[in-house]
């Protein structure tokens, strides 16, 4: 992996990044901004399926709203955190934090997925009976839970060291 | 007054101390602060969005204000109480550092616009309220919530790569306005010293 840090931080695009100052908290702008908008439409699809919001709509109203910002939001976050990891090739792969991260990534995205694929062709059976069953709340509050341990773990970059010990790759 | 007593006051606090020396404090509070902030933009984006009719148009605005804006108060209220906690780590700082000054600006401004919204323009609001298109002074307030949320996370970032806070970068690098962004930096250079 220092290998393959080393590569990157030989290329042109990490030469660009790195060698203009305002392009970092630029890009890590947008990241965070990308973000918020994943929050808040996750937000509105998870507090659907728990009831919390949204009971004036149905969930399959609610999730084809939103599912338009929740894969551009992903799609901006991609984008942006592989123009992070040109710019800062060690600081983002030689940490603990950042694979924790990405493997909560994986997941995270994965149950979006799974859900939207599942809701599809059974919309009146979501409004019936599913939206009610456990299980279906309990992916809710993990995807939830997901999200928020993916922002934390996405800060911890920034003293991986610090804060997982022996655990961080940089020690 | 000496500003810089009172600051340097609430930099010698146990909280701050903590905060600023400790070996997760800072981490965590930070960690929050962004969570929150999420939170905070995620929540008020829909309603924005809302407000100048780009989605949620056939759910009645006060539906859409009536689920979000409680958890957009959440969010704000836990990060201002993390925001206070970083602030009071590094108080001497933050207070003459420019990047936190206009996003304490950008926040102010957030607040305006959302009075003026809520105190005037919401007064008519049994009028649009499930009408697609909303009424200039609604849309406005959106727009302008939007930029102003925007801007107060671009400001907030910065505060992390200018002076005396280059956690990743090396302490001699500091953003200087009048070359950041070549000649329209030193055209605002002036009026944001």
């Amino acid at each position: 992996m220092r290998e393959f840090a080393n590569w990157l931080a030989g290329t042109g695009l990490n030469q660009t990044i790195a060698g203009n100052l305002w392009m970092i908290p630029t890009i890590q702008s947008v990241h965070i901004v990308a973000i918020g908008v994943l929050v808040g439409a996750l937000f509105m699809v998870d507090m659907r399926i728990l009831g919390v919001v949204g009971k004036d709509q149905s969930l399959v109203v609610t999730s084809r709203r939103f599912a338009p910002w929740i894969w551009g939001a992903i799609a901006v976050l991609l984008t942006s955190g592989v123009l992070l990891i040109f710019g800062e090739p060690e600081r983002e792969l030689l940490s603990f934090s950042f694979w924790a991260k990405m493997i909560l990534v994986v997941i995270g995205t994965a149950i979006v997925a799974a859900f939207q694929i599942h809701l599809r062709g059974r919309e009146a059976e979501w409004e019936t009976t599913l939206v009610a069953a456990p299980l279906t709340k309990v992916f809710a509050i993990a995807s939830i839970g997901i999200w928020i341990a993916i922002m934390v773990l996405g800060r911890f970059i920034a003293w991986d060291a610090q804060i997982w010990g022996a655990l961080s790759p940089q020690l | 007054m000496d500003f810089y007593q009172i600051f340097s006051g609430i930099e010698a606090t146990g909280i701050a101390t903590w905060v600023r020396e400790s070996l997760y404090g800072l981490p965590i509070v930070n960690a929050l602060h962004v969570i929150s902030i999420a939170l905070v933009f995620g929540t008020i984006f829909v309603v924005d969005l809302r407000l100048v009719g780009w989605q949620s148009v056939t759910r009645p605005f006060t539906n859409v204000a009536g689920d979000l804006l409680k958890w957009t108060w959440l969010g704000f209220a836990v990060a201002l109480v993390t925001g206070l906690l970083m602030f009071s780590a590094n108080a001497t700082t933050f207070y003459v550092n420019t990047q936190f000054q206009l996003k304490l600006a950008a926040i102010a401004l957030a607040g305006i616009n959302m009075m003026v919204f809520e105190l005037v323009t919401v007064r008519s609001v049994s009028q649009w309220d499930t009408d697609r298109t909303t009424p200039n002074a609604a849309r406005f307030a959106g727009f302008a919530s939007i930029t102003l949320w925007v801007s107060v996370i671009v400001l907030g970032r910065w505060i992390g790569y200018s002076k005396g806070f280059n956690f990743d970068a090396p302490i001699d690098i500091d953003f200087d306005l009048d070359n950041l962004f070549g000649a329209a930096g030193q055209l605002i250079a002036p009026y944001v010293g």
